[in-house]
């Protein structure tokens, strides 16, 4: 009953069950980098630190306008960096999420194997 | 349709959900996961030392990762079916605990090991030995019970039937149900929310686990920098963020929110003015709001996505300057910042504080209205009513500018809902459990008796304060009883609990005779009432008792109100009395509802400090007609508006009006023998025909009672008792008098005036007994543990 349950609930709700849980976690990494969100604020200021800036000399124009390409360009290369960072952790996810599911329905049928191997005398020697 | 309810101990989830429970999956997990780190470490050494057998111990340890996932995803909680037979929607831990051949009893000894079942026995007293008392013994009747879970699970819209659902069956099918839960103060409903509210609370729980997403690290990426805000406002946003999410119980409320969505989604004026009462949920309306802009999956705008919300406060901004330009300067300043950093939406909690003068108030509408009219900066203002009306008075251009949303106070069932959400909250808090009648009590009690909070603020109030008075952890209803007690010095109910207590009201009459004499039909009505009010079984929603004590002066009327306080409201102090011949004008309404903080002496004031008092408003024909129209609402309702139209309660009082009106008629009626009741018609119809009263005016009386004038006999047991009186105050000095029967009709002889009652005998026993001991002490005739006898011929000398 045990092995006939737990081979039926493997192939169906288990499996279906892990893909969400694996989809969820995927989807969880995606949010935490935006990245949407970064590429469509690239070059957004970083920080806008003229706030409370007061004048309207030119000077003070002048000022105010090198504050903001200054905090674009920090803005611009710290979304590229994390940018590249989000997409290498989402892909590198990606990839381990595929594996899984790949590795899911073959973990019951891991010990038919073993015991073949075994019995083939197959081992792994390490020089 | 009796097969669907038939329980099947061989069906897959019973028999998983026993096998789970047999294998006790925590400590079997843990074992498994050993196991299989051994075998998969010793595997790889294996194989990689060139030994094949290594395959084989990977391979266990592959077979035992299969079943350690089995475990705990299947057998931790079999999934439900997907019929409508009652095996696919039985909880796993019911169908766990269910055995081989269950029976209703054995069934109510283990519902206890559900949380559902242990969460009805912690909050409504549903304990296992009440459910082996109801519960038999026969297996056939298993399948009526499951009927009857299937019916409440239905109706409370459950999706499977818990061991709470169970419970709740097994009592249903009792044929005394209702007699059963009547004595515990339930009904079915009741049992019904508390499995909402269990599996609500339940669900509130997983939820938790699950991760928010809330826009990641690039959220506030583009936004601004704002030191300032940061400094002197509170981040609404950030301290909701990682907090369990807000719900929103009332479609009211949820109304707001949309509202609110839509007004900052669309151009146009960019604020929000939630206006309602404190203690409404303006303040939760804002948090859920805040929470919305912070969800990643919320189909909001996306120019109001990720925006935050920072409250501004009055009084840290003041704290934070000393000069008025300062804080103008500043609050320029922190304005200039959010609008600059585009991503924040200013809250003015309590804004009326920003548009007056005052203590912990400051005046800066000249520079907020502008900012306001503008609408480029988001703001959300939450004020009071009154307040409102008060600042769009003084400044007509702020109500016009304002987007309004009004809050209203909640009803008792959504309160009992927003109580039943703070309560896990609220005990982790005070280290309590809240039980469901403390729920109850704190809505009805708060309704009554807390003022200057709307619902749910009050009950939520009332119910933090009980937890002070939790017994062995548990707020019951009583502790809430005692927490409104001492809060607001009234008494409760509860009173009769105690023998003392019970006999104090069933010889009330006795008690009051101690101190008057006679007139029985007003001691009667007034100690019925006090009765009636002790056990509840009056009207809430009017005073105690209101009485009109109709007679000559000095037969008691006021001596029986002063003994109804001594002996019920704990001491003379607790009346209120008001001389009514102060009120003769119609202009002395104002003085008599004047707010407490005007006049502290008021009739309003008096009673909002002291609601559980006798009210005593002597004369009260000298009053003016305006004034007695004014209490015509205290009269029927118990409520009496103040100058600040405050209501205040009469509900806890006895409220008694003394008057000498039709006087004459009484003493000359009496003295020809006349029948009370006819007499007392009569008395009421002259009254009207004379214009002493109005009709509407005496017909809001619970009784009217008349008074009779004293005989001399009456006036023995009065002197009587101004002699015991003498003796009570003298028994500090182990001093006591007598009177010798002459000296006491002398006496009575000279105390004696029918038309003026008893207070002629005070006056006389004053003069003569009072003096004689005086004297007797003077001249050291008596000492300590003396007895003064005194004698006709003493008296004689007084009254010379």
């Amino acid at each position: 009953m045990l092995s006939a349950g737990l081979i039926s609930w493997w192939y169906k709700d288990g499996f279906k069950l892990f893909a969400e849980k694996i989809w969820t976690k995927l989807g969880d990494t995606v949010d935490f980098f935006s990245i949407g969100s970064l590429l469509g604020t690239l070059f957004a200021p970083y920080r806008q630190i003229s706030a409370n800036a007061s004048g309207t000399s030119i000077d003070a124009k002048f000022m105010a306008f090198l504050d903001r390409l200054v905090s674009r360009l920090v803005g611009g290369v710290a979304r590229i960096g994390i940018i590249i960072f989000g997409i290498i952790v989402i892909f590198l996810q990606l990839i381990v999420s595929l594996v899984s599911l790949i590795f899911w329905p073959l973990l019951p049928v891991i010990p038919i194997i073993c015991i073949f191997l075994s019995f083939s005398g197959v081992t792994i020697w390490l020089k | 349709m009796a097969e669907i309810n038939r329980y099947n101990k061989n069906s897959t989830r019973a028999k998983y959900a026993r096998l789970g429970r047999a294998l006790g999956v925590p400590l079997i997990s843990k074992l498994l996961f050993l196991i299989f780190l051994l075998a998969l470490v010793f595997g790889g050494i294996l194989v990689f030392s060139c030994n094949s057998l290594g395959w084989l111990a990977i391979g266990v340890a592959d077979l035992l990762l299969v079943l350690l996932i089995y475990i705990n995803l299947l057998f931790k909680k079999v999934p439900l079916g997907k019929t409508e037979d009652i095996n696919d929607i039985l909880s796993s831990n019911i169908l766990s605990i269910l055995g081989s051949d269950p029976t209703p009893s054995k069934i109510a000894k283990s519902l206890i090991e559900t949380r559902s079942g242990r969460f009805l026995a912690l909050r409504f007293g549903i304990i296992p030995r009440l459910l082996e008392g109801v519960a038999n013994d026969l297996p056939d009747d298993m399948t009526p019970i499951f009927k009857t879970a299937r019916k409440i699970a239905k109706k409370i819209n459950a999706s499977q039937i818990s061991g709470g659902i169970i419970a709740i069956a097994i009592i249903e099918n009792h044929p005394n149900c209702e007699e059963i839960l009547s004595r515990m103060r339930l009904d079915l409903n009741d049992l019904y929310e508390g499995i909402t509210w269990y599996n609500y609370l339940h669900g509130l729980v997983k939820n938790s686990k699950k991760k928010r997403r809330d826009g990641g690290i690039a959220r506030d990426f583009t936004f601004g920098f704002t030191p300032l805000l940061s400094r002197f406002g509170q981040n609404i946003s950030a301290s909701r963020s990682g907090t369990m999410k807000t719900q929103l119980f009332r479609a009211s409320n949820q109304e707001a929110l949309t509202q609110m969505v839509d007004i900052f989604s669309k151009s146009g004026r960019q604020n929000v003015a939630l206006i309602g009462p404190d203690g409404s949920g303006r303040s939760t309306i804002v948090n859920a709001f805040s929470e919305l802009l912070l969800d990643a999956n919320s189909k909001i705008s996306k120019n109001l996505k990720y925006r935050q919300i920072f409250k501004l406060d009055a009084g840290a901004l003041l704290s934070g300057t000393t000069k008025q330009g300062d804080i103008e300067r500043l609050v320029t300043e922190l304005l200039n910042e959010a609008y600059s950093a585009k991503n924040i939406i200013i809250y003015l909690n309590n804004a009326h504080l920003f548009f007056e003068d005052g203590v912990g108030s400051v005046n800066i509408s000249n520079l907020l209205l502008p900012v306001i009219e503008a609408g480029r900066l988001r703001m959300i203002l939450s004020l009071d009513e009154q307040k409102f009306l008060e600042i769009s008075a003084k400044n007509p251009s702020f109500a016009n500018a304002l987007n309004k949303i009004m809050v209203g106070p909640s009803s008792e069932e959504e309160t009992i809902k927003i109580m039943e959400d703070q309560v896990p909250f609220l005990e982790f808090k005070h280290k309590v459990t809240f039980t469901y009648w403390a729920l109850k009590e704190a809505y009805r009690l708060g309704d009554r008796y807390v003022k200057d909070l709307a619902m749910p603020g009050k009950a939520i109030r009332v119910l933090e304060d009980s937890a002070r008075y939790a017994k062995d952890g548990l707020v019951f209803g009583e502790s809430v009883s005692e927490a409104i007690e001492k809060s607001e010095g009234i008494k409760l109910q509860a009173s009769t609990d105690t023998f003392e207590e019970k006999d104090k009201l069933l010889n009330l009459e006795n008690l009051i005779h101690e101190r008057m004499i006679d007139q029985e039909p007003a001691v009667h009505a007034v100690s019925d009432a006090l009765r009636r009010a002790a056990t509840g079984v009056r009207n809430e929603n009017k005073p105690i008792g209101t009485y009109l004590f109709l007679g000559p002066t000095g037969v008691g009327k006021t001596e029986l109100a002063k003994a109804l306080s001594s002996v019920y409201f704990n001491g003379e102090s607790e009346i209120i009395r008001i001389d009514m011949n102060e009120y003769v004008e119609s202009s002395d309404v104002n003085r008599l509802i004047a707010e407490g903080s005007s006049d502290a002496m008021s009739l309003t004031a008096q009673v909002q400090k002291h609601p559980f008092s006798v009210v005593l408003l002597d004369e009260i024909e000298k009053a003016s007609p305006q004034v007695l129209t004014t209490l015509l609402q205290m009269l029927d309702e118990g409520i009496l508006r103040d100058t600040k139209n405050r209501e205040i309660s009469f509900r806890d009082a006895i409220i008694i009006c003394t008057s000498n009106a039709g006087a004459d008629i009484i003493r000359e009626k009496i003295r020809s023998g006349e029948n009370y009741e006819t007499l007392r018609s009569e008395i009421i119809n002259s009254l009207i025909e004379n214009r002493d009263f109005k009709p509407e005016f005496l017909n809001r009386f619970d009784e009217i009672c008349l008074f009779k004038p004293l005989s001399k006999d009456d006036l023995i047991k009065i002197c009587d008792l101004l002699i015991a009186g003498v003796n009570k105050t003298l028994s500090p000095q182990k001093i006591s008098v007598s009177l010798e029967p002459e000296a006491k009709e002398l006496l009575i002889e000279a105390g004696y005036d029918p038309l003026l009652g008893a207070r002629p005998m005070r006056r006389i026993v004053s003069k003569t007994v009072e003096n004689i001991v005086a004297k007797a002490s003077l001249r050291g005739e008596i000492s300590s543990g003396s007895t003064l006898n005194i004698t006709k011929a003493k008296i004689e000398e007084e009254l010379k």
